[in-house]
């Protein structure tokens, strides 16, 4: 348990205890643990190589660790069992043959039969950010930041407390990308949800988190897991703050550092 | 308006200039009438016998619909069936193969022996042609669906068929309609030979047969209108069908459905 901002205790909701993953002779992650509280924003960051993904995939269920780890939502383990997150990557993976309101509700056709009232939800959501206009376009219709927005809106009505996103603005312009990740942080804001974000955007994982977990290239392991001193809410103008600089500049000496060892 | 303008017009002069070069070449060279007829007199001839070539047309259009449907459904099954169980996958390739690789019309003979001077052996004949390009188009789209769209139905705990219904099949719709397109146009050929190894008398394949050994020049060259007619109507159809049920190609939007719509998912 720790303590957080207001001095309320916050359990941890996502809980991962020495979870590795080797193909064949190559260690891909070394044994790795990391908790993430209920309603807080964790970045992970390393270079390409590092096992992040690896580890994302595992926490989503795609991937079973190599025995004697432990992955836990709410206390409960979800090792090799799906159902349990909400997940984004930086494809959009919006289907071309639905609209942008079949394709929000996408996540309930795909597990039981989608009802008015998921319809009406994904109306809803859509209206509330921007794209009510957008209903009855299909994807191809939509920009870049449009088509990642959607799937957001996607990933929120799937109602998983729990959001892997990995770099999910990794195909933006730099200007788009800007403008998705304070809609991001405006979202998360209002639904409180639990994020575990995977960047190689150190500004990116700056801006957004409250911790930033460094990772060293292979063997994956976490080298640093930084608390961001930056307050809420966030605007454009910290990424000039002295603060913003000094992390920044911590996190790619951590990088930098890894790679020349 | 100016698109359906277009896209009507235009075809619609390619096949008039063809017919202009025809008229140029037989009446330029001095073709004579029982070698070749100009083009307005194939086509009299068609209209003038249309008596009898009505029946006809409609029995290879029926054998052709038939054999393209036994064809397609075929060819959807054993696609999906290969592209699902890799030891079928590999079994069944080569046999594939060789299928195609067996004369027609060598295999007409054999299939009249076995299943008679009825219209059986016809659409034996055409959905073999058919069948393969939408197996071949059908394990071909289902083997490359989308890895990390697969990976999204997973996490979320969707069912294999779930994922198969709302996500694989529908990925499949453009290789299995050009598969289908392909057997479109084979179609009516595959009919025809069938007509003209295994029929009795009233078949377009016989009647330009008597055609052709009575010098009636401009009725053979009529019929062979009237089967590109029916081979280039029935593509129009598949076509005509992939436009109304895959909408997202074309359109940008969807007919916005009724707000009150009771369907669930389909």
């Amino acid at each position: 348990m720790l303590v957080g901002k207001l001095g309320v205790v916050c359990a941890a909701l996502l809980e991962i205890e020495s979870i590795g993953k080797t193909f064949g002779a190559t260690t891909v992650l070394a044994p790795t643990s990391l908790r993430v509280e209920e309603g807080s924003f964790v970045s992970i960051v390393g270079p390409s190589g590092c096992g992040k993904s690896t580890l994302f995939n595992i926490v989503a269920g795609l991937l079973s660790p190599d025995a004697g780890g432990e992955v836990t939502v709410s206390g409960t383990s979800i090792l090799g069992r799906s159902g349990h997150v909400g997940y984004m990557l930086q494809k959009d993976l919006l289907v071309p043959w639905r609209t942008v309101e079949d394709n929000i509700t996408m996540v309930a056709r795909l597990t039981r039969r989608v009802t008015e009232e998921d319809r009406r939800e994904a109306r809803e959501i859509a209206t509330r950010y921007g794209l009510g206009e957008f209903l009855s376009h299909y994807p191809k219709a939509l920009s870049g930041g449009m088509r990642q927005r959607v799937a957001f809106m996607r990933t929120l009505v799937a109602h998983q407390p729990l959001l892997l996103l990995d770099e999910p603005f990794g195909a933006l312009d730099a200007q788009t990308r800007l403008e998705m990740q304070s809609w991001l942080l405006d979202v998360w804001r209002e639904t409180g949800r639990t994020v575990l974000f995977v960047t190689h955007d150190v500004d990116e994982s700056i801006f957004l988190s409250d911790r930033i977990v460094v990772m060293s290239p292979r063997p994956g392991r976490v080298v640093a897991d930084l608390t961001n001193p930056l307050a809420r809410p966030r605007t454009l103008d910290i990424l000039t703050d002295p603060r913003f600089i000094e992390m920044k500049s911590t996190i790619l000496h951590l990088l930098h550092s890894r790679e020349n060892s | 308006m100016k698109k359906v303008l277009r896209s009507v017009l235009v075809p619609l002069i390619s096949i008039g200039l063809v017919g202009l070069i025809w008229q140029l070449v037989v009446v330029g060279f001095h073709v004579q009438s029982y070698v070749a007829p100009k083009p307005l007199d194939a086509v009299n001839a068609v209209f003038s016998n249309w008596g009898i070539l009505w029946p006809l047309v409609l029995g290879t259009i029926r054998e052709t619909v038939y054999g393209f449907l036994v064809g397609a459904v075929l060819g959807v099954v054993l696609g999906v069936v290969m592209a699902k169980i890799e030891i079928i996958r590999r079994l069944l390739y080569p046999l594939l193969v060789l299928s195609q690789a067996v004369p027609i019309i060598a295999l007409a003979s054999p299939l009249v022996l076995i299943l008679g001077f009825s219209v059986a052996p016809k659409i034996v004949i055409v959905a073999w042609i058919v069948f393969f390009p939408v197996t071949v188009n059908v394990v071909d789209g289902l083997t490359h669906v989308d890895q990390d769209l697969l990976n999204l139905a997973r996490v979320y705990g969707a069912s294999s068929w779930r994922t198969f219904t709302q996500i694989e099949l529908p990925a499949v719709s453009t290789p299995l309609f050009s598969g289908l397109k392909i057997g479109a146009t084979y179609a009516v050929g595959g009919a025809i030979i069938a007509e003209l190894v295994g029929s009795t008398g009233s078949s377009l394949a016989y009647y330009q047969e008597h055609a052709s050994s009575n010098l009636q020049t401009a009725a053979v060259y009529g019929t062979t209108l009237v089967m590109t007619v029916i081979g280039i109507g029935w593509f129009l159809l598949v076509a005509g069908l992939e436009i109304l049920l895959t909408p997202w190609q074309r359109r940008t939007t969807a007919r916005r459905r009724r707000v009150a719509s009771p369907s669930g998912s389909h």
